[in-house]
């Protein structure tokens, strides 16, 4: 566990050496990448190993001294971080196998993985960073690699857009995470995760600085996490390679917002307020994603609107004082994301569309992908015995069990949502008659589904870490020695687990008879209007369109004019004095060494007589 | 200041060396101009003589009198010597300069004109030449050969940049 | 002892330094700008040679630089003649102001 800081340096070499040599290598860059991405899953996976039986490991060194205080940097060890490797750096291994397939004969192939490996590196770093400074750093990085990764394609006029929304987008976050980061060190004097939790435990900062730093932190949470308001970048970060979308939304860009909530879990605990605000957004996110996903016709559009509003069970949950519900939540929901990303991935890869209104009937021809594809849905709707059922479960149980009545009824809700519009997926691209010429669909290659089958594989059986029946293993580990958490598991009414459970097989009932059956209309909705609304997202993006970039655009159009006129006239008129000037004194420098000489005499002699005179010598 | 003979002397032979200086500036004549030269190095000379220099004056009259004066004939014997030699640059930069010079003459001459470090008996005066080769020749023999090394490499340079075609380098030092 | 003072010496050094400066920077004859420049370097070498009897220490130094000044004087004057006379080939004149080739 002492070299645990070797892990991200896998990726991190993966990426130099794809920079530098790539080019020569072309086809063979994947091997690197797949190699090396391997080995830091193999080590996190020792790391995690290792965990189990000793305690957190910490490492330091100082890295800054300015005056008395002493920056460090260095790695940590908890539980929390060795699960988060291991997560990380497994869907990062399975998706550089993947693309091996999926981007075969791409002619940037070697930079992709370059991309991949970087992206990788940030998010390991991220994840074993012991202070707030050093997950500043990486949390960038993380945004540069995804801004690189969704705008891979950028001689696409949407990829380009996408991928500047997705930086611009997050860098708002950040901001509140740079402000709430340096408010803390302003109330501590630290960054260590450590001397600041010790601080809010002693009670040292005032109640409504805790509430302000945790808020203006979980600000930075939203932008990463794809909360609402500021969830708009991801579902069009749906521009990047399939893959990438799998890496961003189930392991690495996504997570890494809930990742700091949980770490910074004790922060959190201090105030309700900040509690409370985590939780409302996180609701509020889970149902509202969940309805416009609800019409969407890209395939991986809904994925990305089902992302935002699992992303919104997590805050809810962590919101709720249930670390461990959020956490397993997020370790069930990356495997059984990045098998649906991937799934709808070789989808695409057969039938080269994403739209799922051309699709259908494609379970006979892919049957690899369909049952992966179909075990991904399970998982993700609550279906029991699939991992997504305990851990959603575990939420709602956390929901109630906090008090949040309204939040626990609008989540079980999400939960109908998110039965009903995967299951719509699943019918309507693998069900009936294909409604566009499917003659040349062929199954994925093996390099692509054996990936999808080992995430299908973890996908029904993860969720069984952490059970009412079978024990609450991770809850325990994951809380061990660190009363700050709270329980391992939280009791609550078995009620929920049969209200879960009816709800998600309602919906799929729904979703079946509509997009199977076909017994009900499909304009169920029955409105238009309504219809309208969610398929254009709530007109969020008109309403910032309309808001906050036409006010920027004029603004900055404002300042664009100050700029030619004022600024520029400043910079001309000061440049062009300069010039005239210089070529006054280039009259000057005829070559005459006479006039050089008589000038540079007469400069002395006005000099000699000033001093002379100033010096006090004439009496 | 009593009118010793000294004095005396000193005082010819500065309004020697001045006229001669002023004369340089307003002859027009390129020989002429030599001639009053050759006037203002011989005077410094015996201004040397007054200053227990012996050796230094003797020097001066076969190094300045002599050599550079033949040197500075030859070059304008070389070149064209019928022009008569008045810039054509503004009377502005005369009248600058002038000012200039006469400002800093001012300032100087403020400088020195108290100036007085009293007497020091010394020994200057005996044996001159002896006391010059003693220190040149041990103290100061580094300098001394230095100086013969930068002889060397302006006679050498002197005749290649004379030189050139047909022409041979006719003069050197 | 002696009835001139140094100062006397250093006012005759004083003006003709003045006298060459001045020749040197108006005339318009490059030979007579080098005249001008060795009248510069003789005022200075009375005032070396003025230092070493009547300076605050008395010593053959001042003598021994002046000398050394000399020297130098003497290659100064070969050289800029031999330049002079390499230009005149060159450009058939001797008027420094039309010396302005390494302009630009």
């Amino acid at each position: 566990m002492e070299n645990a800081w070797i892990i991200p340096l896998f990726p991190l070499l993966s990426f130099l050496f794809l920079i530098f040599f790539g080019k020569r290598l072309k086809g063979a860059s994947a091997y690197i990448g797949i190699l090396l991405s391997l080995a830091s899953f193999v080590y996190s996976l020792l790391v995690l190993f290792e965990r189990f039986s000793s305690p957190t490991h910490k490492a330091e060194a100082v890295w800054l001294t300015i005056g008395d205080i002493q920056l460090t940097a260095g790695f940590e060890v908890n539980q929390l971080n060795a699960l988060m490797l291991v997560i990380v750096s497994l869907v990062s291994f399975l998706v550089h196998t993947y693309s091996k397939g999926y981007m075969h004969g791409d002619d940037r192939f070697h930079v992709y993985y370059a991309y991949l490996g970087l992206f990788t590196f940030a998010m390991l770093g991220l994840v074993l960073s012991p202070n707030l400074l050093q997950t500043y750093i990486f949390w960038e990085l993380v945004g540069l690699g995804s801004f690189l990764l969704i705008g891979f394609y950028f001689y696409k006029e949407e990829a380009k857009k996408a991928a500047k929304k997705a930086f611009i987008m997050t860098r708002i976050g950040d901001v509140g995470l740079l402000i709430g980061m340096i408010l803390l060190f302003w109330q501590v004097g630290s960054f260590e995760y450590d001397e600041i939790f010790a601080a809010v435990a002693a009670g040292s900062i005032s109640t409504t600085m805790i509430t302000l730093t945790a808020i203006l932190i979980f600000v930075g949470a939203v932008g990463k996490s794809g909360q609402f308001p500021l969830h708009t970048w991801l579902p069009d970060a749906m521009e990047g390679p399939t893959p990438v979308s799998a890496l961003i939304h189930a392991a690495t860009m996504v997570a890494a917002g809930v990742y700091l909530v949980a770490a910074l879990f004790p922060l959190f605990t201090a105030s309700e307020t900040a509690l409370m605000t985590v939780a409302t957004i996180g609701a509020i996110t889970a149902i509202f994603a969940a309805s416009i996903g609800l019409v969407q016709t890209d395939i991986k559009r809904v994925l990305a609107y089902s992302t935002v509003s699992q992303l919104g069970y997590m805050m809810l949950a962590l919101g709720s004082a249930g670390y461990v519900a959020g956490v397993f939540h997020l370790m069930t929901h990356a495997f059984f994301k990045a098998l649906l990303f991937l799934a709808a991935g070789s989808v695409i890869h057969a039938v080269h569309t994403q739209d799922i209104e051309k699709m259908g009937g494609l379970w006979k021809k892919l049957r690899v992908t369909g049952p992966l594809f179909l075990i991904g849905t399970l998982a993700i709707s609550g279906v029991p015995l699939f991992s997504g059922f305990f851990s959603k479960d575990e939420i709602l149980i956390a929901a109630w069990a906090h008090g949040n009545t309204v939040l626990f009824w609008l989540a079980v809700i999400a939960a109908f949502f998110t039965a009903f519009y995967m299951f719509r997926l699943f019918f309507m691209v693998f069900s009936g008659e294909s409604r566009s010429d499917m003659s040349h669909v062929k199954e994925s290659p093996g390099v692509m589904t054996i990936p999808m089958v080992i995430l299908g594989i973890l996908a029904v059986v993860a969720g069984y870490v952490n059970t009412p029946w079978f024990g609450t293993y991770l809850g325990d580990w994951l809380t061990e020695g660190n009363a700050a958490l709270g329980h391992g598991h939280i009791e609550g009414p078995s009620w929920i687990m049969i209200v879960a459970t009816v709800v998600s097989l309602l919906g799929i009932f729904l979703a079946w008879l509509i997009y199977c059956k076909r017994s009900l209309s499909r304009d169920w909705l029955g409105a238009k209007t309504m219809y309208n609304i969610l398929y254009n997202k709530y007109y969020i993006d008109e309403f910032y369109e309309l808001t906050v970039v036409k006010v920027m655009k004029f603004f900055s159009l404002f300042l664009h004019y100050i700029e030619t006129f004022l600024v520029e006239g400043l910079v001309k008129g000061v440049s062009a004095a300069v010039s005239g000037l210089g070529r006054l004194g280039s009259k000057f420098h005829d070559g005459q060494v006479q006039r050089y000489g008589t000038v540079a005499f007469v400069g002395l002699a006005i000099l000699i007589v000033v001093f002379a005179v100033t010096g006090g010598y004439l009496k | 200041m009593t009118l010793s003979g000294e004095f005396l002397a000193f005082l010819s032979l500065a309004v020697v060396s001045v006229m001669g200086g002023v004369l340089l500036l307003n002859l027009t004549k390129v020989v002429h101009v030599i001639v009053a030269l050759v006037f203002t190095f011989i005077s410094i000379a015996g201004i040397f003589v007054l200053l227990s220099a012996e050796f230094l004056a003797v020097a001066q009259i076969l190094l300045y009198s002599g050599a550079i004066t033949i040197i500075m004939l030859f070059g304008i014997m070389l070149t064209r010597h019928d022009d008569t030699s008045e810039t054509k640059a503004g009377g502005l930069r005369k009248v600058l300069l002038f000012l200039g010079v006469l400002g800093f003459a001012f300032s100087v001459y403020i400088g020195i004109y108290n100036l007085d470090f009293g007497q020091v008996p010394n020994t200057l005066h005996e044996n001159n030449t002896e006391q010059i080769g003693m220190a040149l020749f041990s103290k100061y023999i580094i300098p001394f050969e230095l100086t013969s090394v930068l002889l060397l490499a302006a006679l050498i340079g002197a005749i290649i940049l004379a030189k050139k075609d047909d022409e041979k380098g006719a003069e050197k030092e | 002892m002696s009835s001139v003072p140094i100062s006397a010496y250093l006012a005759l050094a004083l003006i003709l330094f003045c006298i060459g400066l001045y020749g040197a920077l108006t005339k318009r004859n490059t030979v007579i700008v080098l005249i001008s420049i060795e009248l510069m370097l003789n005022a200075v070498n009375i005032n070396l040679v003025a230092f070493s009897k009547y300076g605050a220490v008395p010593a053959i130094t001042g003598q021994i630089f002046a000398l050394f000044a000399m020297t130098v004087a003497a290659a100064e004057a070969s050289v800029g003649l031999a330049i002079l006379i390499a230009l005149y080939r060159n450009r058939k004149t001797v008027n420094i102001d039309e010396m302005n080739s390494m302009k630009n």
